[in-house]
């Protein structure tokens, strides 16, 4: 799968640089959200599938809040150590890594902010993280344990990155993972904004 | 928001619904939509304009701004984990 999934990749990029236009490919682009929505159906059908989960999540009660803020301060300290390396601003080192992965948002709002050269960085850097945890699930699974599959995903995984993990871990994973994604997608904007404010 | 509401959608589709051996059916539906997924991010990368110029000139920077942030996220997230989650391993530990 994860040889299908850069194959998939690299002949995306290769056919959007190319300028080619094969209407089926066409169509197929324009459609990921679509496809996003489709994948969204299947992956809650593999989870209804099987039973006593919702029991098993509710049992975990604040204990749900540790991979969110695990993320946030880890990406935090990233950023941290960034601004050292790169001598770039508080604000904006911290800003590009708030965005857990959340490419879209977090490259629109700093450019708004900090101008179009940090804009990109963020962009690119946030859109390496989604990418990097589609391909890092499969690893960390395998290596580390199931939760922490969770941890490059940030944001992104309660949506794009889900389908890799049911893949390669459980159901209740997954619903960890919905949750996740939901609060670090809701605290996203208010961290940008904080670390503006700290900077 | 759309997405999550389409997921629990499913999941209720899933308890209520869908006929079990049609699981296999589904496995590979999954794997076949990601890719095509994957493929469509790629196209929509590649058509940005300036997309290679783009990557050029930032793209160190933004290797550094992905790497060391999703890195820490992972030494955080990892010892917590076993604590809180010890049900939850690695694969061969199940």
């Amino acid at each position: 799968m994860l040889l299908f999934a850069i194959i998939a990749l690299l002949a995306g990029i290769l056919y959007g640089t190319s300028g080619l236009s094969i209407s089926f490919l066409d169509l197929l682009s324009a459609q990921s959200n679509s496809i996003l929505w489709v994948l969204m159906v299947c992956v809650g059908i593999s989870v209804g599938l099987h039973h006593g989960l919702l029991a098993k999540i509710r049992a975990y009660r604040l204990r749900i809040f540790v991979l969110p803020l695990g993320i946030i301060a880890g990406s935090c300290l990233g950023g941290l150590v960034c601004q050292l390396l790169m001598q770039n601003g508080l604000a904006e080192s911290l800003a590009i890594t708030g965005g857990l992965g959340w490419y879209s948002l977090t490259g629109v709002l700093v450019t708004e902010l900090s101008g179009a050269h940090f804009g990109s960085i963020a962009f690119f850097s946030n859109l390496l993280r989604e990418l990097f945890s589609f391909f890092s699930i499969p690893l960390i699974a395998k290596y580390l344990n199931y939760p922490t599959c969770i941890a490059p995903a940030g944001a992104t995984s309660e949506d794009t990155t889900l389908p890799m993990m049911i893949r390669y871990t459980n159901e209740e994973t997954v619903v960890l993972s919905v949750l996740n994604g939901v609060l670090c997608s809701l605290a996203v904007p208010f961290l940008l904004k904080f670390y503006y404010w700290l900077g | 928001m759309d997405v999550i509401l389409l997921f629990f959608l499913g999941a209720l589709i899933g308890k209520y619904l869908f006929p079990l051996h049609f699981q296999p059916v589904l496995e590979k539906l999954l794997m076949f939509f990601t890719l095509c997924l994957i493929f469509a991010m790629g196209v929509q990368l590649g058509q940005r304009e300036n997309f290679f110029a783009e990557l050029s000139s930032v793209g160190m920077e933004s290797l550094l701004f992905f790497l060391l942030p999703t890195l820490g996220s992972i030494f955080v997230v990892y010892p917590f984990s076993r604590i809180v989650f010890p049900n939850l391993k690695k694969k061969e530990e199940k």
